[in-house]
């Protein structure tokens, strides 16, 4: 049984659909925002944006931007966990809450294994800038870790001493920087992980910058562990679609991308938007604005809401109610993810489609 | 329904036909003139010119490195008009590549680097443009589980089965193979890799790679032979590696991926000449090599390219100064986004290379018209190098804005040949069918694919080919005076060579022990795409 309400009440699916198209059909500007979805939702809701002229977000964007415009902005060293695990024999880790982000991350690089296709495997050596509570698969580890409050500066100063450039730091301060120095310069192929609330663009920046010294002489990549809810999958399908990541509108007619103005958030708040289609299959997570708007929301099963959207169509969980494209952590690449739990759930990207149908009905 | 395409000037060098006919078209598909019937569409085209479909057998268009590139280049593309049809004028989109391409006249491209481990992005983004069938070649030669198989020294039918059951899980139409052993090696820090360097863990050389998958593919029969980009891609003095490997095929079928790019010597004051002419001379006397130009035009653009250690080294001469090195689990790729300068030395000597390889190499059978989209120039600029190949005054007229040293490192200003629609005709329909032994496309006789190609013949040369008059995608009137009227989506062109299935197996097993995953990962399911039957199989031979 599909569960769908109008206005807090029950209502058939069909109604449902109808009354969502109903919203977002008169909107002058809406905006699709959430976004947690796979490939086929990602693509029903860009579609649907384009058709109604107006914009899309994803949840995730404040930490999908954090690395998106390092690398559009200067670039980028990457690797995949399966390098990092099979290759690397020096794994950098950047920021405190890297195994909250991924809790599989230790798990998939598999450190107390010597890296299998080294030239000579010995026991990797592993470095962690502000590491917090040291994950217990780390214990009795070659680890050095290194407090860092201030995540920039902290790497501009190793990146100094990978250089062998002068710091201003004490004598104990500069040791440790040595010492992590030195196996970052010793490393035959290293692997850098960042990401989490703790790293900002400016950090990541100079993390980039440290890669780029390291592999004047040596070879270093890395990857970020990147915001959860498929934002990889969409950002690289908004990406063939139009050309631009998440944060972009048709309000002409043809693609615009900007960060500032296509923010979702912002968007409504400022009164720009006058509806919103939420979508959100992952995780039980709902719109992050106050402003009071109508709202069509496709999400999870028992998402609580602090205020009631217009319509509500609880859809399936890709991977687990259906299969479906997502980027995978794993890999670093999309993949096809079975349904690990299949029911009778109704896909995103279907409910989307067919919303699109009643729109292009009515016209 | 009957289409009838009256008194056109039919070019169809498969079946040796240049003149004037009429054309019928019938369930997709090219008919003999049906006797006493009336057709429900039908055009005249008196003093139009008629071909087959385009096709083209070396651009990227799509899969991970491509989308990277989008990605890293927002300013690069920031669309400008109102779309007529879903995304069609989103700059440098799926969707907008497949207008674009369908404008030209071309019906059928191959992507031609698919990491196997990228195809279902490969494959979803593929199916997102329209019109046009496409495929995809996939990327072998700095895999793990190959390198390992020539370290053991495994059997020959084992690296088949390999290729083969890669090649099934991905949905490729072809094999191809770039800086073989490179990336690997610049794993273990390698900042350059020979012919007969060794990859270092493995002490397999690049020849031996090249061989093998050369073999594979033979035994496999595939159509489209080992597609390979050599080592020492846009180096001076490379051509002596190119030569080494025409050599190093040993008369066995081998496709040398956008030549252009290594046909230079080190002669003269820049220490960078045209070695295009000894090029040439050389494919000409080995039959069993084809090859493509990868023609570079003066343009912004961007290399996409899966020889991470060749796009490491070329970083350094990004413009805009910003670039993606990617280790990927064999491949990677890197994305360095460069400006093709007309006052540059070097890049006018790479520009006369690509022209000198077009004029010298005599069998247009064997020589494929490619940019190597967007590393040499993007697609869009296929109607102006047309102009080039047709005319010597245009030739001359681009020379004369060239510096003169550069064009002194090069034959291309004794060179008077002129293609004829005839030999264009080959080069980007004919041949290619041939080559990817599509028999029912590249033609216009009787039971071929109806995707036809029609061109208002113009002083212009540039403007005929841009825009052409009318587009037929499987009998479907596409295109109208160089515009889209509608979209329909084509296939996705794969081979399913046979192998022996234990080869899975252990497959599984090593991505299990080495990954810590499942192969099934990498699967590429048909109810994913978002069109039915996305597939359709080409024979093996």
């Amino acid at each position: 049984m599909v569960e769908a309400r109008i206005d807090g009440k029950p209502a058939g699916i069909d109604a449902a659909v109808k009354r969502a198209a109903e919203i977002l059909g008169a909107a002058r500007f809406p905006v699709i925002a959430g976004l947690g979805t796979d490939v086929a939702g990602a693509r029903a809701s860009i579609a649907l944006a384009e058709r109604l002229r107006g914009a899309y977000d994803h949840l995730g964007s404040k930490r999908i931007f954090a690395d998106l415009d390092v690398l559009r902005q200067a670039g980028q060293f990457l690797t995949t966990p399966n390098e990092a695990r099979l290759h690397a024999d020096v794994l950098l880790f950047v920021g405190r809450d890297l195994t909250r982000v991924w809790p599989k991350l230790l798990e998939r690089l598999a450190p107390a294994e010597k890296p299998e296709l080294a030239l000579e495997p010995t026991a990797r050596k592993i470095i962690w800038i502000d590491a917090g509570a040291v994950p217990a698969e780390l214990n009795g580890l070659p680890l050095v870790t290194l407090d860092a409050p201030d995540l920039r500066s902290a790497l501009a100063l190793v990146r100094a001493r990978v250089a062998g450039k002068p710091v201003a730091a004490s004598g104990e301060e500069t040791k440790k920087f040595d010492e992590i120095a030195k196996i970052l310069n010793e490393a035959k192929f290293g692997a850098a992980i960042w990401g989490g609330e703790t790293i900002d663009q400016l950090a990541i920046e100079m993390l980039y910058g440290l890669l780029a010294d390291l592999n004047k002489t040596t070879r270093f990549s890395g990857f970020p562990v990147g915001a959860g809810d498929n934002s990889a999958g969409v950002v690289l399908t908004s990406g063939w679609m139009t050309g631009f990541p998440i944060r972009t509108g048709f309000g002409r007619g043809y693609p615009e991308h900007d960060p500032w103005r296509f923010d979702a958030i912002r968007l409504i708040e400022s009164g720009e938007t006058d509806a919103a289609l939420w979508v959100s299959s992952y995780s039980q997570s709902t719109p992050q604005w106050e402003k009071d708007i109508p709202l069509v929301a496709l999400v999870a099963p028992k998402t609580k809401f602090g205020r009631e959207p217009q319509v509500v169509i609880e859809v399936g969980c890709p991977g687990v109610d259906h299969d479906g494209a997502e980027f995978a952590r794993d890999t670093g690449s999309i993949i096809a993810r079975a349904a690990s739990n299949s029911s009778g759930a109704p896909l995103a990207s279907a409910i989307i489609a067919r919303i699109a149908e009643q729109i292009d009905g009515a016209v | 329904m009957l289409i009838l395409l009256k008194g056109g000037r039919l070019i169809d060098p498969v079946n040796q036909r240049d003149e004037i006919a009429d054309l019928w078209i019938e369930n997709g598909r090219i008919i003999s003139p049906p006797p006493g019937r009336i057709p429900d569409q039908a055009h005249d085209l008196a003093g139009k010119i008629v071909m087959a479909g385009a096709i083209d057998i070396h651009s990227h268009i799509a899969g991970g490195n491509v989308n990277t590139a989008r990605l890293l280049l927002p300013e690069m593309h920031r669309a400008m008009r109102e779309a007529e049809l879903p995304f069609s004028t989103a700059k440098w989109s799926t969707f907008e590549t497949g207008n674009i391409y369908a404008q030209m006249g071309f019906t059928t491209v191959i992507e031609p680097a698919v990491a196997p481990d990228h195809a279902l992005q490969a494959h979803l983004e593929l199916a997102d443009i329209p019109i046009i069938d496409k495929a995809a070649l996939i990327v072998l030669g700095n895999d793990d589980f190959l390198l390992s198989l020539l370290r053991d020294g495994e059997s020959r039918s084992a690296v088949a089965d390999y290729v083969a059951a890669t090649l099934t899980t991905a949905n490729g139409l072809g094999v191809k193979c770039i800086n073989a052993g490179g990336a690997a090696a610049f794993k273990y820090n390698a900042r350059t890799f020979e012919l007969d360097d060794v990859v270092p863990h493995y002490g397999v050389s690049s020849r031996q790679i090249v061989q093998a998958l050369q073999q594979a593919v033979e035994d496999l029969k595939i159509p489209h032979p080992l597609c390979l980009h050599t080592n020492n891609l846009g180096i001076p003095g490379n051509v002596t590696t190119a030569l080494a490997t025409i050599e190093a095929a040993r008369g066995k079928p081998l496709h040398l991926a956008h030549l252009q790019f290594y046909s230079y010597g080190d002669e003269g004051d820049h220490g960078m000449s045209s070695a295009a002419a000894a090029l040439a001379e050389a494919v000409n006397k080995a039959p069993n090599v084809t090859v493509d130009v990868g023609q570079v035009m003066f343009k912004q653009t961007v290399t996409i390219s899966s020889d991470v250690l060749r796009q490491f080294n070329g970083a350094s001469s990004a413009k805009p100064r910003k670039s993606v090195i990617f280790d990927g689990d064999a491949n990677g790729g890197g994305i360095v986004p460069y400006l093709y300068q007309e006052n540059s030395f070097i890049n006018a000597v790479q520009w006369a290379c690509g022209l000198e390889l077009f004029m010298l190499i005599e069998d247009p059978w064997r020589l494929f018209f490619t940019t190597d989209h967007p590393n040499g120039a993007p697609f869009t600029t296929y109607p102006d190098i047309f102009a080039l190949l047709m005319s010597r005054d245009a030739r001359a007229q681009a020379m004369s804005r060239l510096p003169e040293d550069a064009v002194a490192m090069t034959t291309l200003n004794s060179i008077t040949r002129e293609y004829d629609l005839n030999e264009i005709a080959i080069m980007t329909r004919a041949a290619p069918a041939r080559l990817l032994n599509l028999k029912d496309r590249g033609h216009l006789g009787v039971g071929a694919v109806a995707d036809v190609a029609v061109y208002s013949p113009d002083k212009d040369i540039s403007k005929m080919f841009r825009f052409a008059h009318l587009v037929f995608k499987d009998g479907d009137l596409v295109v109208r005076d160089g515009r889209v009227t509608h979209y329909r989506f084509g296939k996705a062109l794969t081979v399913r060579p046979g192998f022996d299935k234990a080869i899975e197996q252990r497959l599984a097993r090593y991505f299990d022990h080495h990954f810590g995953v499942t192969d099934n990962l990498f699967a590429v399911p048909s109810h994913l795409l978002p069109h039915d039957e996305p597939f359709q199989e080409v024979a093996c031979q």
